[in-house]
């Protein structure tokens, strides 16, 4: 019997073999095709049944955290996601949900918030038996109270605002109105979460959107900037340079005449047509300038280039053309020169444009993570501010601020821009015409700047879209120019 | 080596075993607690006094009773008892309770068994008796108030209180039966032959009580719509009449008899035939009947070579993973490397009880250790094929680690009986002193006194 119970001995292990193998082919071989099964959940399962890390303003305050259910919660889950300030951070906090997916900073910084950066695995091993909670946390450039003062400013006007630390290109603040509640996305019942997505995704407006830096808008007058820092780059333009006063003036090949802003004469020296934003003499500067020239300038600006920056999905500005469009049609480019056409920016771009300005031609990329830290407060990654472009020398630079001051003190903001504690200021404004002529007038709001003029702290764009008759039958100076000012006597004495 | 230190290494190995068993069950029932609430257990200390208190009652009734047994036995088994026990705690609190009160029972029958039974002949002796008894609870189920059905099998009993699985008793009693009986009459089985188209067969009547047995256990499975009791049975047969008879024509009979059956049941029964067309392809049914298979392959895939950790990731997506399916649970979490070491325990074990069979030196304790082994391997590898697909899908339980007190309570029947074979041989060998077990020194007692009370009367 011996020998019989040796084979069936072999035959026994050799099942345990076969058990072995295909264990193997599962959890190793189709390890990868099995995960990326559509119907795969055990992943995000166990990310909702586990702590999540929070998100934390330079100021300190928690802006996502994830609070642990009481088991006596009906959830199927151990863990609810939660923003405390609701719809005011949600285009940066981005939300993490159960069959919605994740967005923004959820997105971009889930490894750090669920604690699966080797760093942080390592320093679980080392405190296995303390807490076990291995959550990271993401702390940001934004401050709450910056960020509070520009939804305020902002009302119920739609548009967003971008605050900028000109030097470094950290964001200081970023809202857009309308925004939307992530706490309604990242509920367990999934009906308060289809019910409320699905209102989110049908609304023109697109709040889920982060209009800031996803979407953009034609910039109008504030265009100027980037055509009078081309024509001094390029020497087509100087300060002393004369315009005549001119109603309108009729680009090459083409007989359609360009107008100012309200039909108006206007002329003078480069301060005086900046500070006053007559159209005629940007449009002359492009087609001076020329194609090949303009575009390699716009170029220098990040138009036409997605703006390197840590949240995702960030849109390009863009100048509207190649210079072969603009070599084939002057009257374009001289329409582009002043900011009409199809030139589009976004609001965070505008922002940037003014920090380079005012930050002697480096334009900084922008960032939102300060720095990742893991449970016990060990820094993970620290940004770094990084030059993303030289948009022009600093004595042009130096020149463009004396043109903005102008704006500030005795041009088109003048009405509305004067600081607290006669703090001075540099902007422009902006006001896009969006509908063509003879029809009911439609345009956005811009301001962009930065201040204190001689020693920058802060830039910032605001931007008001033009959705209704209120919006349309104001300017730049009078609309954004306000909320600009609200912005900047909140943020100034808060920067060092 | 002398006889007592024998005992003595065999223990030591065993205990020094069993401990890591207990701290390993303790270490993951702390990471489990860790992994999904971030906080040490709540009932930390009972629960390592309850382990220890168990692991401990076991090995010292194996020191009483079995001092000579082979050590892989016990330790084993704890093993893949404390996993499957911290995984079925960590899926569901509730479970945790009964599970531990069944552990408890496990272990009273554990000793039970080793106390009771001092002697392999004591079972011999009780082969018809274990046939009936075998039948009996086989077909229990199936009466009318006392059976139900339950995950579509007709295979629970409910008295009082208490529900159980008596099939996972008839196993073994029919083990005993199939060992006493092959070992009595293999010589006559293996000359009585005929020859039919030009195969040897034995003379009917030798073989007429097995196929009885067989015939009815096959159609009881049927009728109770268990497909992995009836295969193991079936194998069961197979092999000890194998073994029994050195005969290779009963392999061949066998798997005959396996192809026709499992064709006529693939054609006259439709819960078989789901059976076969999830195991071949469970994507076409993603959300219905292949959903809990196909949860099972995402959550070890999930796991990976290394797992999520225990406690931390979500075996709670495939239904019934307590049961039927703590494997899968237990790749998600502990990774190939942890389900191999606990396939790997499970070899240990049918390891121990093969070199058991083959160091026995009486037929009917190499058949029944054999019978009793091949049970515990062709169970596991049923179940735990169904769930990694290498065959299709029939419910039994993972010997020691799904929950439920039937199955648990009779693995350590069995358990139990492979560490008494194991004794008896080590005496037989003369590796342990062959004191007289308790009902032979009181007989001696009595048979001594009788003397002296007839000596004092004269």
């Amino acid at each position: 019997m011996n020998q019989r119970i040796r084979h069936l001995t072999v035959v026994l292990m050799a099942l345990f073999g076969i058990l072995f193998a295909q264990l193997t082919t599962w959890q190793v071989v189709k390890q990868k095709e099995l995960k990326n099964k559509p119907g795969n959940m055990h992943a995000l399962y166990s990310q909702f049944d586990k702590a999540r890390g929070t998100i934390v303003t330079a100021d300190g305050k928690v802006i996502a955290d994830s609070i642990k259910l009481p088991a006596s919660s009906n959830s199927q889950f151990d863990y609810q996601r939660e923003y405390p300030y609701g719809d005011l951070y949600a285009n940066i906090t981005g939300y993490y949900s159960w069959g919605y997916g994740r967005t923004q900073l959820e997105r971009m910084q889930n490894d750090v918030l669920a604690g699966k950066t080797t760093q942080q695995q390592l320093e679980a091993t080392g405190d296995l038996f303390s807490t076990g909670d291995v959550t990271g946390s993401v702390n940001l450039t934004i401050d709450s109270r910056i960020q509070a003062a520009a939804e305020k400013a902002l009302g119920n006007k739609e548009g967003s605002v971008v605050v900028v630390n000109p030097t470094t290109g950290a964001v200081l603040a970023m809202y857009s109105n309308p925004s939307f509640d992530p706490n309604l996305l990242v509920s367990h019942d999934s009906n308060v979460v289809s019910e409320a997505a699905t209102a989110l995704q049908n609304d023109s407006r697109k709040p889920l959107l982060a209009n800031a830096y996803q979407e953009r808008y034609m910039p109008g007058s504030t265009m100027k900037v980037v055509t009078t820092t081309i024509g001094l780059e390029t020497g087509f333009l100087t300060l002393d340079r004369i315009f005549k006063n001119s109603r309108s003036w009729t680009p090459p090949n083409t007989t359609k005449p360009i107008r100012n802003y309200g039909k108006k004469v206007c002329g003078g020296d480069l301060a005086e047509v900046f500070r006053r934003s007559c159209n005629i003499p940007f449009a002359q500067t492009a087609v001076e300038v020329g194609p090949d020239l303009m575009v390699n300038g716009v170029n220098r600006f990040g138009f036409d280039e997605r703006v390197p920056f840590d949240l995702p999905g960030a849109a390009a500005s863009t100048f509207g053309g190649t210079a072969k469009d603009f070599a084939d049609s002057l009257a374009l480019l001289a329409i582009h020169g002043f900011g009409q056409g199809q030139v589009q920016i976004t609001p965070l771009h505008m922002a940037l444009i003014a920090s380079s300005v005012a930050n002697g031609g480096r334009m900084m990329a922008p960032f939102v993570v300060q720095e990742t830290r893991t449970h016990s407060g060990a820094p993970i990654k620290t940004t770094s501010p990084q030059l993303w472009k030289t948009t022009m020398a600093p004595t042009t630079a130096a020149t463009l601020t004396q043109l903005m001051i102008g704006v500030a003190t005795n041009g088109t903001a003048s009405c509305c821009i004067a600081l607290k504690n006669g703090i001075s200021v540099a902007v422009k404004t902006g006001t896009a015409q969006l509908n063509p002529e003879g029809q009911r007038q439609r345009s956005h709001a811009w301001i962009m700047g930065f201040a204190p003029a001689e020693a920058p702290k802060v830039a910032i764009s605001v931007f008001i879209k033009g959705v209704n008759d209120d919006v349309s039958a104001s300017t730049g100076g009078h609309l954004a120019g306000p909320i600009a000012k609200q912005i900047l006597d909140v943020a100034l004495p808060l920067l060092p | 080596m002398s006889e007592g230190s024998v005992a003595r290494s065999r223990r030591r190995t065993e205990l020094g075993l069993v401990a890591l068993s207990g701290i390993i069950t303790a270490a993951a029932y702390v990471l489990a607690s860790l992994g999904k609430h971030s906080t040490m257990p709540a009932r930390m200390v009972p629960f390592m006094l309850f382990v220890l208190g168990l692991l401990a009652c076991g090995h010292v009734v194996v020191r009483l009773t079995a001092k000579g047994a082979d050590p892989m036995f016990l330790p084993m088994a704890a093993f893949v008892h404390g996993l499957g026990f911290v995984m079925i705690a960590r899926l569901n609190d509730r479970w945790a309770g009964l599970q531990a009160t069944w552990s408890l029972v496990g272990l009273l029958a554990f000793a039970a068994t080793l106390i009771v039974i001092e002697r392999t002949g004591d079972l011999r002796r009780y082969q018809f008796t274990s046939l009936a008894a075998g039948l009996v609870l086989l077909l229990l189920p199936l009466i009318p108030g006392v059976g139900f059905t339950s995950g579509g099998a007709r295979i629970w009993v409910s008295i009082g209180p208490i529900n159980f699985q008596p099939g996972e008793f008839a196993k073994i009693l029919l083990a005993i039966f199939f060992a006493g009986y092959l070992a009595e009459r293999r010589d006559l089985i293996v000359d009585g032959h005929i020859r039919f188209l030009g195969v040897t067969l034995p003379e009917l009547r030798h073989l007429a009580p097995i196929l009885v047995a067989w015939a009815v256990s096959v159609v009881v499975m049927v009728g109770e719509k268990d497909l992995g009791s009836s295969l193991l049975f079936f194998t069961l047969f197979v092999v000890m009449l194998w073994v029994a008879t050195e005969r290779t024509s009963f392999l061949v009979m066998g798997g005959g008899l396996f192809a026709a059956g499992a064709f006529i049941a693939y054609q006259m029964f439709s819960h078989v035939r789901t059976r076969v067309d999830i195991w071949l392809n469970p994507w076409a049914q993603e959300s219905g009947r292949g959903y809990q298979p196909i949860q099972a392959l995402y959550g070890m895939a999930h796991g990976g070579l290394t797992g999520t950790g225990l406690g931390m990731g979500s075996p709670d997506l495939i239904p019934a993973a307590h049961n039927d399916f703590i494997f899968a649970a237990l790749g998600e979490e502990m990774g190939l490397i942890g389900v191999a070491t606990v396939l790997a325990a499970y070899a240990l074990l049918v390891g121990a009880g093969m070199r058991t069979a083959l160091r026995a030196q009486r037929d009917f304790e190499k058949l029944l250790a054999v019978g009793l082994t091949t049970i515990s391997a062709v169970q596991t590898f049923i179940i735990v094929g169904g769930v990694l697909r290498v065959v299709p899908l029939t419910g039994v339980t993972l010997p020691f680690m799904s929950y439920g007190g039937s199955s648990l309570v009779a693995n350590y029947v069995l358990l139990a009986i492979l560490i008494r074979i194991s004794d008896s041989t080590a005496r037989s060998l003369h590796e342990v002193p062959d004191s007289a077990s308790i009902a032979e020194r009181f007989a001696t007692w009595r048979l001594q006194r009788a003397a002296r009370m007839s000596e004092a009367t004269q």
